[in-house]
């Protein structure tokens, strides 16, 4: 069953709709936590609220940080967007304008990471320094099992775009996976709080610990500098998680253009991500961080599991 | 069933398998290893039977459950209270890093797959990858035993080598004999039991766990 | 007839086993204790000659032929051996506190439950049952060599079940891939029968039964002490009981050999017998090579015996590797040559041991003055285990060696003399430090005991019985063995 082209339109449109929804999904995130956790919470529009109250404010910057500093936010954004425009939403199929596939979706959000570093250790800061030199520790670990899953995924469809995988993969429910996918998808769980910088490798909701990664990379930003910051990893997360679900979930994609299709696609797509987003919430709830030297062995899990995924295809 | 459909699912468990003995091999806490292992047997269990439906061996069912019923219920409850009997640290001491114990986790199970798949047309005789699996999941075992400092998760280990052959031996075309099963069942409920009694004892008179002595030694 | 006997065979240990559980008085179990060995030794010649006579039986998962019965006639005569020695022993041992008088018919019982899973393993024609009483033997012996019950010995029976539990689920392993193999050809029923494998067996698939053949050549030459599989068995055999420490070393240990050749003989008709062979060298060769420093350097006269037993079952499994009828029979008659011999040795060293209240070699002096006979007999055991003629052990070397010569493995041979000249001269010089020069103070000089000489004797009488000249029953008992193997 081959699903037909996604036009231009249509993936600016997916794309302009993951990042509007990329914060409801951290304050989704967020509300679950607290539910969990006996409280009350923020309501789910917080980040959009946090977010408007931001890009309203000045900006204040070190005095040591360079020419770029200031570019660096909007640089992180747009690369993390432009990720964004890769990642079949409602529909799957190949792209009618080739945009780029997995791989670039890969080295957009790791050109992103790598800019953020850049940024903390322009500023001068120690946290920032100490963040960005914690990140580049993890990334290592993070990036080629992202690539082995890709992959493995890959291997079996032929082609790394991720349209065209989903419309290989089909629309059929967990029966078509082999068991290549149950490893895919086991390293794809265990890896998820490390993209999305959660319990157990990084801490969101803190500033202030000595063991946070992602968060004391954001110290020295502010004002629509930080908004840019903020809202890139808001859509940073999403982007990973509608990765997950093209790759391994692509049940609910429309494959025609028709309206109700569309709209089908669309629940289906916001179903997936609750689900993935209700995961994540759990996870950072019942778990403790990990000291950053446990971080390897947590990491390593979703790395053996990625390899053999890799393997099981190859063998 | 067709045979098709059997061999996908044997697979599909296969990998769950491995998934578990990963689990195993980077546990933090002797709980989390008593679990997977748990989890592990369970999964066997599934397989004793998706391939007893499909054979119509009723052989394999009675086996499907005793396994659920003793590896994946009785043991681990055994292995748990003996935990909370010792009253130990219960941080896992491997005995080199766990990078490097996964590593060579990798190696083992490509070694296996590749193992197996020089095999020629015998490999029709074990349903799917049960054997490649079986393979890995008894190193593995053998690997998590030889890292591990604490008797416990040396027991662990040994579960889940066992659990590999048992795997293996089930999705052999039409199982083991009923009777040969059901002895190799017995054979590690006795060693279990012995096993718990020792490291109980050596617990109650030297306060150290009994993997750690090392005074026999040259 | 026969078929009966094997099923009564295995019974009569287990019921010794459950008669000593009716009673605590130390002189009634050891007369249940000899008494029971005993009817085992005489059911074990009636069978035998009912095999010479009419060829292998079979019942169910249980049949002799006359390989199993060679193994079968060396475990019953070592048992009642060790039957006869606990005797006296065991009052040595009591008296000084050692042994428990109120435990000690578990103790019983489980030797005899131990005995019992040994001849199960050397009846078994069904490899799953092969593979179920080995287990067998591993827990009963494991739970007798912690019997003392101090931290040594517990650290020494944990070691031992758990490496070789984890050595024998590859045997495991190995047993399922040759039974797919089978499986594979003549369909499920009777694919797990040793016999009905042998029929079929150059029709297996090569690639599988390979496979199969390593695992269980790890497997089983765990249980069997070879090197690098080893490293339980010099704890084992130095913490154990010393009558255990003679079952394990004199008897369990060729019950795993028996298994390996069994699965021998499968893997050289379905991949030609270059494959086994090979695996076989290496085995061999490694347990020799490995056991020699250990043995030069021991101080503790139950491990030296260990680590002596890894390099003579290297020797057994260099000349089943060496193969051909000369390799073969050198190695079955090694098997039993080495059983007999260690068991006096381990007698004899326990005898010294309950002297001088100590293992430690360099505090045992002077025994010829204290105990005159046992002295003796030690040395006439090590002259023995080092390859003196006219022993039997001599013999039983210059045919593996022969075998080697003739099949032109040069540098296997060259390594094996070596090993076997140095480990001559390390031995001998131990052994002659314990046995001659001044006693030291702390030796007791009691008059020696009737009932350990007398199990000495007897395994002595063997011993030399073998080495000037062999029965001819014997001999042909052997020919027939080495045919089933060779084919």
């Amino acid at each position: 069953m081959m699903a037909g082209e996604r036009s231009f339109g249509l993936m600016l449109l997916e794309m302009t709709l993951l990042v509007l929804i990329g914060p409801l999904v951290t304050g989704i995130i967020q509300k679950i936590k607290a539910r969990l956790q006996c409280r009350q919470g923020a309501g789910v529009l917080q980040p959009y609220r946090d977010l408007t109250k931001l890009f309203r404010k000045g900006t204040v910057q070190a005095d040591t940080a360079s020419g770029l500093y200031r570019s660096i936010p909007v640089l992180v954004l747009a690369a993390t967007v432009a990720a964004g425009a890769l990642v079949p939403v409602v529909r799957a199929g190949p792209p009618a304008f080739p945009l780029g596939d997995a791989l670039l979706l890969l080295g957009l959000l790791a050109l992103a990471r790598f800019l953020t570093a850049v940024g903390a250790l322009d500023a001068g800061g120690a946290f920032g320094g100490m963040g960005a030199s914690r990140e580049m520790t993890v990334a290592p670990l993070v990036e080629p099992v992202l690539m082995m899953v890709v992959f493995s995924t890959a291997v079996a469809a032929g082609t790394t775009e991720l349209g065209a995988l989903a419309a290989h993969r089909g629309t059929s429910w967990i029966l078509a996976w082999r068991a290549a996918d149950f490893l895919g998808f086991a390293a794809m769980l265990v890896l998820l709080p490390a993209e999305t910088g959660r319990i157990p490798v990084d801490n969101p909701d803190t500033h202030l610990e000595l063991t946070m990664l992602h968060e004391g990379m954001l110290l020295e930003h502010s004002g629509p500098g930080l908004g840019c910051m903020v809202l890139a990893s808001h859509t940073r997360q999403i982007v990973t998680l509608g990765l997950v679900s093209a790759l391994f979930f692509p049940v609910g994609l429309a494959d025609g253009a028709g309206a109700t299709g569309l709209l089908l696609g669309a629940g289906a797509f916001a179903a997936k991500i609750l689900a993935l987003a209700t995961y994540l919430a759990l996870v950072e709830s019942s778990y403790a961080k990990l000291r950053l030297f446990r971080v390897p062995q947590y990491l390593g899990i979703a790395f053996v599991c990625a390899l053999t995924a890799l393997a099981l295809r190859i063998l | 069933m067709s045979a098709e459909t059997v061999h996908t699912i044997i697979d599909d468990l296969g990998a769950l398998l491995l998934f578990t003995m990963i689990l195993i091999l980077a546990a933090s806490q002797i709980y989390r290893a008593i679990y997977a292992v748990a989890t592990q047997s369970f999964l066997i269990a599934i397989a004793g039977g998706v391939l007893a439906t499909a054979t119509g061996n009723v052989d394999l069912w009675v086996i499907a459950g005793v396994t659920l019923a003793v590896k994946a219920f009785v043991l681990p409850w055994v292995l748990h209270r003996v935990v909370q009997r010792m009253n130990v640290r219960r941080e896992v001491e491997p005995v080199i890093p766990v990078a490097a114990t996964l590593a060579l986790a990798v190696v083992v199970i490509v070694m296996s797959f590749h193992l197996s798949a020089s095999l020629g047309s015998v490999r029709q005789a074990i349903a799917g990858n049960a054997l490649p699996v079986g393979i890995a999941l008894t190193l593995l075992g053998v690997l998590v035993m030889a890292t591990q400092k604490k008797a416990l998760t040396q027991m662990v280990g040994l579960f889940a080598s066992e659990n590999g052959i048992f795997f293996t031996a089930m999705a052999v075309t039409q199982g083991m004999p009923l009777i040969i099963e059901i002895g190799v069942i017995l054979d590690v409920i006795l060693a279990a039991l012995v096993m718990a009694i020792m490291v109980l004892r050596v617990r109650s008179t030297v306060d150290a766990d009994i993997a750690d002595l090392d005074r026999l030694r040259g | 007839m026969a078929e009966t006997l094997l099923w009564v065979l295995p019974l009569v240990p287990t019921v010794t086993a459950l008669a000593m559980l009716t009673t605590r008085d130390r002189r009634i179990l050891s007369a249940i204790d000899v008494g029971g060995s005993a009817v085992l030794v005489a059911l074990t010649l009636v069978l035998a000659r009912e095999v010479a006579a009419g060829g292998p039986r079979a019942l169910g998962v249980f049949r002799v032929d006359d390989l199993g019965l060679v193994f079968l006639l060396l475990l019953v005569v070592l048992t009642l051996a060790v039957s006869i020695y606990t005797v006296g022993w065991l009052r040595q041992a009591v008296a000084v506190g050692n042994m428990k008088a109120e435990s000690l018919r578990s103790y019983f019982a489980l030797v005899h439950a131990f005995v019992a899973t040994m001849v199960v393993t050397v009846l078994a024609d069904n490899l799953g049952v092969l593979w179920i009483a080995m287990e067998g033997t591993t827990i009963t012996s494991a739970v007798l060599v912690g019997y003392h019950g101090h931290q040594h010995g517990l650290e020494a029976a944990w070691k031992y079940i758990i490496v070789t539990t984890i050595g024998i689920s590859f045997g495991l392993f190995g047993t399922v891939l040759i039974y797919a193999a089978a499986a594979d050809v003549q369909g499920a029923a009777g694919a797990m029968s040793w016999s009905a494998i042998m029929q079929v067996a150059p029709r297996l698939d090569p690639g599988i039964v390979r496979i199969g053949f390593i695992f269980v050549m790890v497997g089983y030459g765990t249980k069997a002490g070879l090197a690098p599989m080893h490293l339980w068995l010099p704890d084992a055999h130095s913490q154990a009981p010393t009558p255990v420490s003679a079952l394990l070393s004199g008897v369990l240990i060729k019950c795993a050999l028996l298994g390996i050749i069994r699965f021998q003989t499968i893997a050289a008709a379905a991949c030609g017998p270059a494959f086994p062979a090979e695996v076989l060298l290496v085995f061999g060769l490694t347990s020799v090579v490995v056991a020699t420093p250990f043995i030069l350097a021991q101080r503790d006269v139950k491990r030296l015996l260990g680590y002596h037993s890894v390099e003579h079952v290297g020797i057994v499994v260099l000349g089943l590797g060496f193969g051909g009828s000369v390799g073969t029979y050198g190695a079955l008659l090694h098997v039993v040559n080495h059983g007999v011999t260690k068991a006096l040795a381990f007698f004899a060293a326990g005898t010294a041991i309950a002297r001088y209240g100590t293992r430690d070699m360099r505090a045992i002096r002077g025994m010829l003055a204290v105990a005159p006979i046992a002295a003796t007999l030690l040395m006439l055991a090590a002259l023995s285990l080092a390859g003196v003629p006219p022993f039997s052990i001599f013999v039983s070397e210059l045919m593996v060696l022969r075998a080697g010569i003739g099949h032109g493995h040069w540098v296997a041979i060259a390594i094996f003399l070596a090993m076997v000249v140095v480990i001559f001269a390390g031995l001998l010089h131990h052994v002659g430090a314990m046995v001659f020069g001044e006693p030291t103070a702390a030796a007791g000089r009691e008059p020696e005991a009737w009932s350990p000489l007398l199990a000495m004797m007897l395994l002595a009488t063997i011993m030399v019985l073998l080495g000037l000249t062999l029965p001819a029953s014997f001999d042909k008992l052997l020919r027939r063995a080495t045919e089933i193997v060779v084919g």
